[in-house]
Order: structure tokens, then C-alpha cells, then sequence
């Protein structure tokens, strides 16, 4: 290069100067070469080319010195700072929703799961910045969610927020309107984002048990609270990168994937079809019985302790778990101040979620003396041969005291064998036993029973039980508190321990842990945890809790608690009647009419080898029903029902029937329809059924009952031959206190049937105490009325 | 040198002594302009320039290539549609490149005031017939207005003004270049006239370029250097007393003595000035509004600043992914920064710089001062433009819409780039090589005619 320069012509050479000079005398008037002088100016002067030199260094060096060093300064120096900077715009974390576990019941029917739904969310950063129609996004969303417009667009107001939830739990089907709706007006702002949704398909049922979730899907309450770390997943992430749209990044395969884990799935011991026989009959009996109180029902597999129903009345919908029942909201609908409306609707609430079975105690009452009996038995008190005498009242006093307790039957009971003190639920006989027993022995049998202690089902749902203290109890002088102890009374104890208790009792001995949750596992069907049937102790031994089950058998067919017969099956049981303790308190002494009360029963089938015990609570039927309030009058009936359904439908055990039975039951109508009259009288007759024809035809074309129709057996059924079944309306009669004939008498002069429950029919003294239409209704002709049934005779106790 | 251009050199050598005194003072430029008139063999075109020139070109292709497959990828499914465009460009740019080689100096002088005129003309024109885009009219559609071409006719007018200024400057003469009259008031005048048609357009970094191309023209040209000192001055002096007055209407305590850059950087916000001073507020502070002004040059110093010294590698930018706006044209060389690191930037910044420096070489030693001006001219727009695109990229000036020679996609702008060498290969057509001198020096017969032996 230094060569070129040197090329370059150098003016100032005195060879150049010269011929510059020289030139000027020779210049060509309109030629295109140039003068001299014009020549001399065309040549490249030295201050031409200092400042090119100038310029190279300025444009061709320092401008790219420049360059260099801010580029070194982005790049190297801080390199990391853009690096992390252009990554976190770059890099998109998405996370995965784990899926709440689902529960089943103990066949693998489902009771809670969870499904997917979306979010629907804006961001009024980003509607800002493409000025994007607020008016008309808000109209639409408006529209398609069912969101009031003005929150929407207050929400879009936000302009420096990019996430405004509009709409929560957005379901797949409303979410794609949305995504079309977004599609079609090229809308930009408004975004998805997957979520979980809590289900409980059967609604209501066993809805204590379940518990629900909160909208965070955290389990609040029941087994989604208990069980919730199980439930709940652990969320999975995606990072990736990509590009400026939020889509992938073409070939990068840079990111991390953390997958989610679902939740483990529970599998309760609860079986969805007894819980729902249970809920359909407690249901029923609240009506019946008008209990004002609420119900309770626990039905456990004695031999095992599982859980197969837990039931209470008032229940609630998990699925929308704020709101509360009907008649619970009929209850407080005339409080018009809106604080203690709101009050007493928030105590509504608690109410219902409360799984009082195992949360409230209460006086078991005669239901215990299962308990007193067994230790008696255990403790050689008593045997099978034992027999006792009761006048009405025992003198328990001790020293000065003149203390003396009654039977429920103020004239006695006379003299009685072991059996029939039981079939009686005689108090007298209890506390003979009691006081035979003695304070320690009888505590020691309640602690091995388990009546201190929670059950261990759920502790933190569970109450405690309420005892005299040993001091108290073990003194002389208390000796009256173990004689009401005996039957039942002066403490509490909660249904789970009284049920878990009894069925030590009859199972063979064995205290049994009572449980619920079957088995836990993991997303994939491998077992985490499994629980399988824990014998705690045995409290009594095999002969003790055999005769036990003979004696409550007895109880049920010829006792107390004969109302809770099952035609085809031995049903054992023990009837009970407790004072409300609480509203006892603040009554005056003389006031004796209107107690409040609640009324149970304890059954189980097959008596002889149960698997099913059933324990029921009505906590305070109205005064108003009219019939006779104890635990054999309303509970039983209900509880011979439940088992009536149960043991066939939902255990798969059939009734074996004899002959008489066969009177007795409920059964399907045949289907004559179609055949000739003479062929259809002959098969009801051969059936059982008495009959009217109806018309002069030879074909019978229609019948009452319908084909399949559930009536008492021996009802007369009508045969159409050419008529067609009238379609009039018909006026129900009052049955109540009509014997079976009567009532079935009343019923078909009004063109309707019957079926029945309770006593067995064939009882002279049953009679009628609750019907399922009530009286004065119009039902289309033909309908079919059921009636409990009860005997009369069956008077339970009342303690003073 | 074969023995046909020795008896041509003979000839020639005859024919010139005695013929006509101005150009008997024949040297060895004149020799050469001669044998090159003659067709016969010359030193030829200046192989660095042309080889540099196309490397620069390769390289820009493939960056084309890399920067544009993602966006015509996503928005119109064919990742090679840009890339393709630009290869048709370049293949018929070198064309053109190496045809206007042949075009002697002279002929491009004879034409240059005319250029001139064509070039005012455009540019009324494209206010009228021009293609609207973001409100600006810069851009003539050949072939209707979505023609297969379209091109900026301020392009050309740079080219115009280069070469009229250049002849302009060689009619006035030293002297005359020295006055104030002549050596500034035409040139102001046209370039003023410029300014005012691109400001119609508007097109504010055509404003730029022309000014500071006009600037090194007559700096170039001779103009006293008393008068840029003016101009410099008067030009610090309105951008300080607007600064100050700005930043006094924000806050009326500042005083001229704690006025440092910091409290400039922090404080002076331009935004309500219209878009050009949003750009320089977003300059001043990228920060201050990442989602709108300050996005692009965010996006582009994220794309630079994560290349590091080695790059993510060719083909493997991320911030080209709809990151960056503009990737494939103004903004190319943030993608270059970040697939190729600080060495592959630097690199490309050296070959540029050798070609500018080899261009301003080639200024130094031009046949004569038209030749030398509008090689000055050449390189130094090409100068302007590579370091106001590459300083726009990161963030040393404000955001002006300078595309980089060569690189960024565009077809007319790449022809003309490619025809602008192509003058300077012309140019350097002209300038004998040294060592073909020496050895027509070493012949001797040279020595004895002449007496240029000092030489």
C-alpha cells in the first residue's frame, strides 16, 4: 500500500509545476479536455488527500473501534445479564394440573372425582396494547359465561394487570364457545388456563362422609379433608422455550419436563348401595316421623368393623356444599332479621356438614344393656338360666340416701327369665345386674368395650364420649350412677362407639377396629395402603356373645322390637328411647307431656351370623305424627326396611320364606294382560291373589296393579276385560290406627293398594302408624300406599 | 507486459509528443486510461475491493438466509420465500456490479448532473405516486404498486448527490471551493432541497445520511473547515439548549451546573415530540417502556447480548423466533450477533472496515479528483451506514431505520450497493498497479523519454 502511495503524482514535484505552467498557452477553446488550471484541479490536491486520510480514520478505524467496545460491553461483559433477560421472556413455564385422586366405594363405584375445566382469564395489558374492543369482549364473555358485564369490563379497566380471572371452572363445552367466539373476532387478551373440578356424581349421598373441597381443591371437610395429602397430586411443570406467540421453538430442544403426579386414589369400605337404601328410608322416616332434630345411621359389618354406611339427615350436595336443604331453609326462612337470618343459616351450615354419628354423643339408653347383659354373662352375674323379678321400682339406696329407680313399666314386669328381660328391656333386671356386677368390673367391661376412647375411624372428626368420673363412680354412695349406668343412662357416648361396641358383643367377642378406608393407591392401580380387619381385644368370649345374638333375635321376634321383622330373615336387635338431656334441663319437674326424645334402634342380620348391624338415630320425632314415641314404635319399623332392601338387593342375601311368610310379604304382581280371563283368574288364584273382573270380555286387557307392581301379598287384584283403567283421581284416607284389614279394606274402596313394613300383618295387634301418602291427598286410582305397621302392644320404656 | 501493448505503448508514446501539449505531460495514469481505451490488457479492477465485496455479500446471503426462514416460516409457511428473493438480487446484483465496472469514470461524470435532476424528480414523485407504509411515502412500486420491485428514490438521490457534488466540485475548482459562495452556498442548496423533499416523506434516516454525505463531500471537496466548525457548533449548541430546555420544563430546579448524562438518561422524556422522540427517549432508556418504544431495542440487545464471545451458532437464534422485529433487515445484525458471538461480529465489522478502508486507499490513489470524490463518497455512505445500522443494534444511538449494505433484505437497495462498488471498481480500473510500472520502468525506455525516472 505505501508503494501505491508513493505512485501517486505528486504536484509539488518541480517536473509537474513546471509542466503546469507551461501548459497555459496551449489551451483548446471548446475541447472537452480541461485547462490547465481545471487539470491542475482534477489532479488529487495534498489537502484532498489529508482529509481522506482524515475520513479513513474516522469512518474506516475509530467508527468500528467504537462499535467494537460497545459490542464487547453487550456481549461479554454482560453477557449474562441479556442471557437471563432474553430467557425469562423466552422461557415459558406451564404447569400441569395434578388430578385429585378419586374416591370409590368399596365396588369401584365412584363417589368423588375430578375432571378438567378451564379458567378463563384476561389480560388488559395485552387488550390495551392491540386496542382491542373492550365494549364487545366484555358483551360476549358476558354472554357466553354467564358473567355480569360490568365486573368484566371494571376488570379490563386494569391495564397494568396481565391475569383477571373472568370466570373459574369453566366447563370444556362453554371453554370451546369462548375459543370460537375469541377465533372469530381475532381477539387478543383473553386466555385459558387448565383447572380442576371437584364431582360427586351421587350428589347427596353420604355427603358427611365425603366431605367436600374448597375452590383452591383442597379438601375441607370428611374424607377429602382427612385424606387430602393423599388426594392430592403433586403439579408437574413444562419448560420450554418459545417463541414469541408462546408456541414451541422450532428446533430447540432445550426444556424440562417435570411430569405431574396424580393423585392416589381412595377405596372406602362404604358400600354405595346400602348408603343409599339407608338415605332413602332415613329420608322417609323424617317425613314420617316428623323428626325435628335430624337422623343419624351407621351401618358396619360387625365381624370386620367396615364401615359400609354413614347417613345423616340434614345432608347437602358437596357439589354446591354452601347451600343448605329445603327443609332447613323453610326452618329459618321467617327470621327477618338479616344478621341472625344469616346466623342461623351459618349454623345450618355447620349442622350439616357435622358427621354427627361420630362427632355428637348421646344417651344410648336400653340400646347399652346389649353391653350390661354381656358382662353380666361374661362376668357369671347372670346366665341363661337366671331369673329376676320386677314390681315397678328398685330401692338403690346406699346408707341414708333413699334412692330408688323405676322400670319404663311403672307396674312391673313380674317374674321374668334372662330372655324375657331383655325382650322386655326390663330396667329392673338391668340393674340387678348392674349393681352385681359391680362399679369397677362394669368400668373395666366399658373400657374394654371401648367407650373411653375414640373409635379410631377418624379422630379428628370424632367427639368424646361423657362418663361419670372413677372417683365418683367407684364411691358407694354413687351407687345409683352405676345403677342408670346399667340401662343406658347418666352418660354419652357417641353412635360410633355404642355401634363398634355392640357389634363386639355379637360378633364373638371381638372389638373390632372400626374403618372406612378399604385401600389407597396410586394413579397407576398399585396398592399404597391397605387396610385390613384389626381385632383390638375380645371383651366377651364365644358362648357369651352367641347367646347375646340368640337374646336380641328373640328381642326382635317377640320383644320390643318386633316391629323391625324382616319376613324370610332372623334380624336381631335392641330398641332405644333416651330423653333429650339438654331440653330435660330446662323443663319444669311436673311438666310430663311434651319430652323430646331420640329414639333408636340397633339391628342386625342374619341374627345368627350377622353381617350387617345397623345402628339408627332419630333425635326428636314431633309430638304432633301421633304415635306413641320409643324407639320399637318409629326406629325399628325403619331400621326392619333398610334391612328388607339391603340383605337382597345390596348384600345378595335372599329371604328364605316358609309358608307363612309367604302371607306376609310384598310381592310383584304378575302380568295377566293379553291372556284370557279365565287363564289369568286361575294363575292369581293359584298365586294367591283374590281378584275383580271388571267387563263381560273374554280377554283381559288391562290390570291393577301393574305388571311388577311391589303390594301386599293377598291383594285383590282388578281385571279389566273390555274397560279401560279409569284415570280418576282419588282421595287417600286417614289409616292411621286401622289394623292391616281395616286399612286394606279402606284402600281398595278407593281403588288403591297396599303394601306394608314393620310388624308382620298377620299380628292382630299390629296397626297402622305411618302411611306413605298421607290422608286427604289425590293420587291417580290405582296408586299403591305403603304402611307401616306396628304392634300396639310394644310400648317402650320412658324413664322418669 | 506483451510485446502488442509494448508497440501500443510505443505508438501511443509517439502519438501524444508533439500532439497536443495538454496531454503530452502523459504519466503513467494517463498511459493507463489510454490502454484501457485501447481494450488491451490494464491492471484491471482492484481485486481486494471485489473480493472483499463478495465475501461481505456471501456472508450478508446466508445471514438472510438464517434470519429470515423463521418469520416467512410462521407467517407465510415458506421459510425460504425471503431468502430466495434476496439470492435473485444478489446473483443479478454482481451482474450489474461488474458491468458498471466497465463504465469508464468519464461517462459516469458526463452523466452525474443529470442523475441529479432524475433524482429531484423521484423524489417529488414518490410523494405523489409513492407506496404508503406507516404513513410514510418512501418507496416507487415498479410495475404497479405491488410490482414484482419497488425502490426508495432516496437511494438514489444519495448516489446523485455524491456524484453531482463530485463534478461540482470539480468544475468550481480549489479555489473557488474555498468561499463561502461557492464552496457552500450550491451545496447547501441542493442538499437542503433533499431535506425538504425526504421530509415530506417523511424519511428521517434518508435526512441523516444525505446531510452527513453532503458534510464528507465537501469536507472532502475543499470547503474551509471555518464553516464546519460552524455548523458543529451551532448544531451543539441547539441540541444542549433543547436538552436543558426540556429537562427544565420537567423540573425547573436544574441548573446547568448538576446536569451530567445520568440526570439526562433518567429525566429526558421526549415521548410528546412525536415518534422520533419516543425513539430517543427509548434510546435514552430502554426501560422505561419495554412493551412499546423501548421493545425493538430490548428484543435487540437481548439477541446481542446473549450471543456472548462464540454464539449460539448459525441457524440458532432464538430471539429471530417473533422476538425481534425487523430480524431480517434493520435488525439482521443482532441475529448475526447472537449465532456467530463477538467474534464472528467482529469479524464481519473487520471486513467491512477493510472495505472501507481499502475504498478511501482507493480514493487516495484515483486517476483523478472526480474519481477520488465519488470513491470517497461511495465508502464513506457506506460508512455511515454500517455504523449507524450496527450502533442502532446496540443501542449507541437512537433507532433511525438504516439497513445494513449488503446484509439486510431488500432487492433495490442491495443493486444499488452492488452498482456503487461496481463505480469504484471502475474507478480503480484506472489506477495502474505499481508493479506493472515498475517493470514498464525497467524496460528503460520509459526513463529515457520522459525523465520521470524519479518516479
Amino acid at each position: 500500500m505505501s508503494g501505491g502511495v508513493r505512485v501517486r503524482p505528486g504536484n509539488k514535484t518541480g517536473k509537474k509545476t513546471g509542466r503546469k505552467t507551461g501548459n497555459k498557452t496551449g489551451v483548446r477553446a471548446g475541447s472537452a479536455v480541461t485547462t490547465p488550471a481545471r487539470r491542475a484541479d482534477q489532479k488529487i490536491s495534498r489537502a484532498l488527500l489529508v482529509r481522506t486520510l482524515f475520513l479513513l480514520a474516522i469512518c474506516g478505524i475509530s467508527g468500528f473501534v467504537l462499535l467494537a467496545v460497545r459490542l464487547y460491553d453487550v456481549q461479554i461483559v454482560n453477557n449474562s445479564y441479556f442471557e437471563s433477560r432474553t430467557l425469562n421472556s423466552q422461557l415459558r413455564e406451564t404447569t400441569i394440573n395434578a388430578s385429585r385422586g378419586t374416591i370409590y366405594d368399596v365396588n369401584g363405584k365412584i363417589l368423588a372425582m375430578s375432571g378438567f375445566v378451564e379458567n378463563i382469564f384476561i389480560s388488559p395489558l395485552e387488550m390495551s396494547l392491540h386496542d382491542q374492543d373492550v365494549r364487545f369482549i366484555a358483551e360476549g364473555l358476558s354472554y357466553l359465561l354467564n358473567v355480569e358485564i360490568g365486573s368484566i369490563i371494571e376488570r379490563a379497566g386494569r391495564t397494568n394487570s396481565q391475569y383477571q380471572v373472568i370466570k373459574h371452572r369453566v366447563e370444556s363445552d362453554e371453554a370451546d364457545r369462548v375459543r370460537e367466539f375469541i377465533i372469530e373476532h381475532r381477539i387478543r387478551g383473553v386466555h385459558f388456563e387448565p383447572a380442576t373440578q371437584r364431582y360427586y356424581p351421587n350428589n347427596n349421598l353420604a355427603s358427611q362422609v365425603l366431605g367436600f373441597v374448597g375452590s383452591d381443591d383442597t379438601g375441607l371437610d370428611g374424607i377429602e379433608r382427612r385424606l387430602n395429602d393423599e388426594l392430592t397430586g403433586v403439579s408437574g411443570r413444562i419448560i420450554r422455550l418459545t417463541n414469541a406467540r408462546g408456541n414451541d421453538l422450532l428446533f430447540a430442544g432445550f426444556g424440562d419436563y417435570m411430569q405431574a403426579k396424580d393423585g392416589n386414589d381412595v377405596t372406602l369400605t362404604l358400600n354405595m348401595s346400602v348408603q343409599y337404601y339407608i338415605e332413602k328410608h332415613l329420608s322417609q322416616a323424617i317425613i314420617d316421623y316428623d323428626v325435628q332434630g335430624g337422623a343419624m345411621c351407621i351401618a358396619m359389618n360387625p365381624k370386620t368393623g367396615e364401615i359400609l354406611a354413614i347417613a345423616q339427615y340434614p345432608n347437602f350436595d358437596p357439589n354446591d356444599f354452601l347451600s343448605i336443604s329445603e327443609r332447613e331453609n323453610e326452618r329459618i326462612s321467617h327470621i327477618e332479621d338479616e344478621d341472625e337470618y344469616q346466623e342461623a343459616h351459618r349454623m345450618a351450615q355447620f349442622r350439616q356438614w357435622r358427621n354427627r354419628s361420630l362427632a355428637d354423643s348421646y344417651e344410648p339408653g336400653s340400646v347399652f344393656k346389649i353391653l350390661t347383659y354381656a358382662m353380666a354373662l361374661e362376668e357369671n352375674a347372670a346366665n341363661a338360666d337366671s331369673t329376676f323379678w320386677c314390681g315397678g321400682t328398685i330401692d338403690v339406696s346406699v346408707f341414708s340416701d333413699v334412692t330408688q329407680r323405676n322400670c319404663w313399666r311403672r307396674r312391673g314386669h313380674d317374674s321374668m327369665t334372662l330372655f324375657s328381660a331383655m325382650t322386655n328391656s326390663c330396667n329392673i333386671a338391668c340393674i340387678e345386674l348392674g349393681l352385681k356386677i359391680g362399679p369397677r368390673t362394669f368400668y373395666k367391661y366399658i373400657e374394654a368395650f371401648g367407650m373411653f376412647d375414640r373409635t379410631g375411624l377418624d379422630n379428628s372428626a370424632e367427639g368424646r364420649s361423657l362418663w361419670w368420673d372413677e372417683s365418683v363412680f367407684f364411691n358407694r354412695r354413687n351407687q345409683s350412677q352405676l345403677a342408670s349406668a346399667s340401662f343406658g343412662q347418666t352418660f354419652k357416648v357417641t353412635p360410633i362407639q355404642m355401634i363398634t361396641a355392640a357389634a363386639a358383643a355379637v360378633n364373638g367377642g371381638y372389638m373390632m377396629q372400626p374403618y372406612i378406608i378399604k385401600q389407597i393407591t396410586d394413579s397407576e392401580g398399585n396398592i399404597v395402603e391397605a387396610t385390613e380387619p384389626t381385632i383390638l381385644r375380645q371383651v366377651v368370649s364365644g358362648e357369651t356373645s352367641a347367646l347375646m345374638r340368640l337374646m336380641l333375635e328373640d328381642v326382635v321376634n317377640n320383644g320390643t322390637g318386633r316391629n323391625a321383622q324382616v319376613r324370610g330373615y332372623r334380624i336381631g336387635g335392641k330398641t332405644g328411647t333416651s330423653e333429650n338431656t339438654e331440653q330435660l334441663a330446662l323443663r319444669d319437674e311436673d311438666d310430663t307431656s311434651n319430652k323430646d326424645y331420640i329414639v333408636s334402634f340397633l339391628g342386625f342380620a342374619p341374627a345368627d351370623d350377622p353381617e350387617i348391624m345397623i345402628l339408627l338415630l332419630l333425635d326428636t320425632p314431633s309430638h304432633e305424627t301421633g304415635i306413641y314415641i320409643s324407639g320399637g314404635s318409629i326406629a325399628a319399623p325403619v331400621v326392619g326396611r333398610m334391612l328388607e332392601d339391603i340383605l337382597p338387593m345390596s348384600l345378595g342375601i335372599m329371604p328364605e320364606l316358609s309358608s307363612e311368610d309367604h302371607r306376609d310379604i310384598n310381592v310383584h304382581v304378575p302380568q295377566i294382560t293379553g291372556q284370557s280371563v279365565d287363564e289369568a283368574t286361575a294363575s292369581l288364584e293359584q298365586q294367591g291373589y283374590s281378584f275383580r273382573v271388571v267387563g263381560e270380555g273374554t280377554t283381559v286387557t288391562a290390570q291393577l296393579p301393574a305388571r311388577n307392581a311391589f303390594v301386599a301379598s293377598g291383594t285383590r287384584v282388578l281385571v279389566y276385560t273390555d274397560t279401560e283403567v279409569p284415570r280418576d283421581l282419588v282421595i287417600v284416607p286417614n289409616l292411621s290406627g286401622m289394623s292391616y284389614s281395616q286399612a286394606r279394606n279402606a284402600l281398595e274402596s278407593q281403588g288403591l293398594f297396599i303394601r306394608t313394613g314393620g310388624a308382620p300383618k298377620t299380628d292382630t295387634n299390629a296397626s297402622v302408624s305411618v302411611q306413605s301418602i298421607q290422608a286427604d291427598r289425590e293420587v291417580m286410582y290405582g296408586s299403591i300406599v305403603e304402611v307401616t305397621l306396628i304392634n300396639a302392644q310394644i310400648v317402650e320404656q320412658r324413664m322418669n | 507486459m506483451d510485446k502488442n501493448t509494448m508497440s501500443k505503448f510505443e505508438e501511443l508514446k509517439n502519438r501524444q509528443v508533439g500532439a497536443d501539449p495538454d496531454v503530452l505531460n502523459w504519466n503513467e495514469r494517463d498511459l493507463s486510461t489510454e490502454l484501457i481505451d485501447a481494450g488491451k490488457k490494464t491492471p484491471g479492477m482492484d481485486k481486494p475491493m471485489l473480493v472483499i465485496t463478495l465475501v461481505i455479500l456471501l456472508i450478508g446471503i446466508i445471514m438472510v438466509l438464517s434470519a429470515s426462514f423463521t418469520r416467512s416460516l410462521y407467517l407465510q409457511g415458506d421459510p425460504l420465500r425471503l431468502f430466495s428473493r434476496q439470492l435473485i438480487f444478489a446473483v443479478s446484483g454482481v451482474a450489474l456490479m461488474l458491468v458498471t465496472s466497465r463504465i469508464s469514470v468519464r461517462t459516469i461524470s458526463r452523466w452525474s448532473m443529470q442523475l441529479l435532476l432524475v433524482s429531484i424528480v423521484l423524489l417529488v414523485l414518490v410523494l405523489i405516486i409513492g407506496i404508503r407504509v406507516n404513513g410514510a411515502r418512501r418507496w416507487i412500486g415498479l410495475g404497479g404498486e405491488n410490482g414484482f420491485m419497488t425502490f426508495q428514490p432516496s437511494e438514489i438521490a444519495k448516489m446523485a448527490l455524491i456524484l453531482s457534488f463530485a463534478q461540482m466540485m470539480c468544475k468550481l475548482g480549489r479555489d473557488r471551493m474555498r468561499t463561502f459562495k461557492f464552496g457552500v452556498i450550491p451545496f447547501a442548496v441542493v442538499t437542503g432541497i433533499m431535506i425538504v423533499l425526504l421530509r415530506m416523506q417523511p424519511h428521517l434516516s434518508a435526512i441523516i445520511i444525505i446531510t452527513a454525505l453532503a458534510a464528507i463531500m465537501m469536507f472532502a471537496g475543499g470547503t474551509k473547515l471555518r464553516w464546519f466548525l460552524l455548523a458543529v457548533t451551532i448544531l451543539i449548541a441547539m441540541i444542549s439548549g433543547f436538552v436543558f430546555f426540556q429537562l427544565r420544563t420537567a423540573d425547573p430546579d436544574v441548573a446547568i451546573s448538576n446536569v451530567s448524562m445520568d440526570t439526562v438518561r433518567e429525566n429526558l422524556d421526549l415521548r410528546s415530540l412525536g415518534y422520533e422522540g419516543r425513539r430517543i427517549t427509548a434510546w435514552l432508556n430502554p426501560d422505561a417502556d419495554p412493551l412499546r418504544d423501548g421493545f425493538q431495542i430490548r428484543q435487540s440487545l437481548n439477541a446481542v447480548g446473549s450471543g456472548g464471545l462464540l454464539g449460539l451458532g448459525l441457524g440458532q437464534s432464538r430471539q429471530k423466533h417473533l422476538y425481534l422485529p425487523e430480524e431480517h433487515n434493520d435488525y439482521i445484525f443482532a441475529i448475526v450477533c447472537e449465532e456467530l458471538g463477538f467474534i464472528g461480529a467482529m469479524l464481519i465489522l473487520m471486513l467491512f472496515a477493510l472495505l472501507i478502508i481499502r475504498g478511501y486507499w482507493l480514493a487516495m490513489n484515483a486517476n483523478d479528483k472526480f474519481s477520488s470524490l465519488i470513491t470517497i463518497g461511495i465508502t464513506s455512505l457506506l460508512a455511515i451506514q454500517v455504523f449507524l445500522n450496527v450502533a442502532v443494534v446496540i443501542n449507541l444511538l437512537p433507532a433511525t431505520g438504516i439497513s445494513l449494505p449488503f446484509f439486510s433484505y431488500g432487492g433495490t437497495a442491495l443493486w444499488i450497493q452492488l452498482v456503487q462498488i461496481g463505480i469504484i471498481l471502475s474507478v480503480s480500473r484506472e489506477i495502474p498497479l505499481t508493479r506493472d510500472m515498475k517493470k514498464v520502468k525497467e524496460s528503460g525506455k520509459l526513463k529515457e523519454e520522459s525523465g520521470n525516472s524519479q518516479l
